[in-house]
């Protein structure tokens, strides 16, 4: 009987948290976290909402790409915010972007997250405005689905 | 001496592994994971070569182009002149299956003749962005890359 009560003494003293199910979840969510993320090629300002095209390639790298976002309502931001008011600005900020591009040795691209409700005349001047600046390829950002 | 040769023989018998440094690793990442996450839908492109850095294939033998006019209310067009021919209309739908049925069959056209399809495309200034874009995208998804801006000045 003694035995048996110094026993149950003992286990109760090595009592120990299971931590296995714990370190399961952990894992789980781990996995889950690393399966789904994706890197961010450009930074994607929620305010421009871009149009929908089932036949959108996938991006691929950032290398080269020089980020216009054209507002709904005819306004240009860089993909840092900077406001861009006039289309020297845009041929100015492209331009220099391609210069940088090309000491790196990256081909240069504009990267044009234009919104779906703009009206087609915005895209088109900073369109122009990077071709007088020597960019000819365009990126037009779009979603696959609208969901 | 000897009591303390009986606890270092009863410690070995009982090996255990220390997890705890890799449940930290692991909840860092965790942590990592849930602060730098941001739900974003993921954007894909849709490219196009202006005129200028379009390869100019010197053995490809010359054609017609396709012209596409997309005029302000969103209406697809193409031909010109006496031979211009209405298409899709529906401005809200993404799917233009008039247009892509013609580019379908101006494609075969030019491949049976060896030729490499091309298109013209005039926008109207006030036309919005999805148009243009669905245009765009019936045009990758007949595999035409040649694409060229009538104007780009308003």
């Amino acid at each position: 009987m003694s035995s048996k009560l110094r026993k149950s003494a003992a286990s109760d003293e090595e009592c120990a948290l299971d931590m296995s199910p714990m370190i399961d979840m952990v894992f789980l969510l781990l996995i889950f976290f690393v399966v789904n993320s994706s890197q961010i090629i450009v930074k994607q300002d929620s305010d421009v909402r871009p149009p929908v095209a089932s036949y959108g390639k996938r991006q691929e790298d950032k290398n080269g790409r020089i980020v216009v976002n054209v507002y709904k309502d005819g306004s240009y931001k860089t993909e840092q915010g900077v406001i861009l008011e006039t289309d020297e600005q845009i041929h100015d900020m492209v331009k220099k972007a391609k210069e940088q591009n090309d000491l790196r040795g990256y081909k240069s691209k504009l990267h044009l997250r234009g919104d779906k409700d703009a009206v087609f005349k915005f895209s088109r001047k900073a369109i122009a405005a990077s071709a007088g600046a020597g960019v000819d390829q365009v990126m037009f950002a779009t979603y696959v689905t609208d969901k | 001496m000897a009591r303390h040769k009986k606890y270092q023989v009863d410690d070995e018998a009982n090996p255990g592994l220390d997890i705890s440094s890799l449940i930290d690793v692991c909840f860092l990442l965790l942590i990592y994971f849930l602060v730098a996450t941001t739900i974003q839908k993921k954007e894909v492109d849709v490219p196009l070569a202006l005129p200028a850095a379009a390869p100019s294939d010197a053995d490809m033998p010359d054609i017609d182009p396709l012209f596409i006019k997309i005029d302000a209310t969103g209406v697809i067009y193409t031909g010109a002149g006496s031979s211009q021919q209405m298409l899709d209309t529906d401005n809200s739908s993404r799917e233009v299956p008039q247009l892509s049925q013609q580019l379908q069959l101006y494609v075969a056209g030019a491949n049976s003749g060896g030729k490499k399809p091309l298109v013209q495309l005039w926008v109207d200034g006030g036309s919005n962005q999805q148009r243009v874009i669905d245009v765009l995208n019936a045009l990758v998804g007949a595999g035409i890359s040649s694409v060229t801006f009538t104007d780009l000045i308003d």
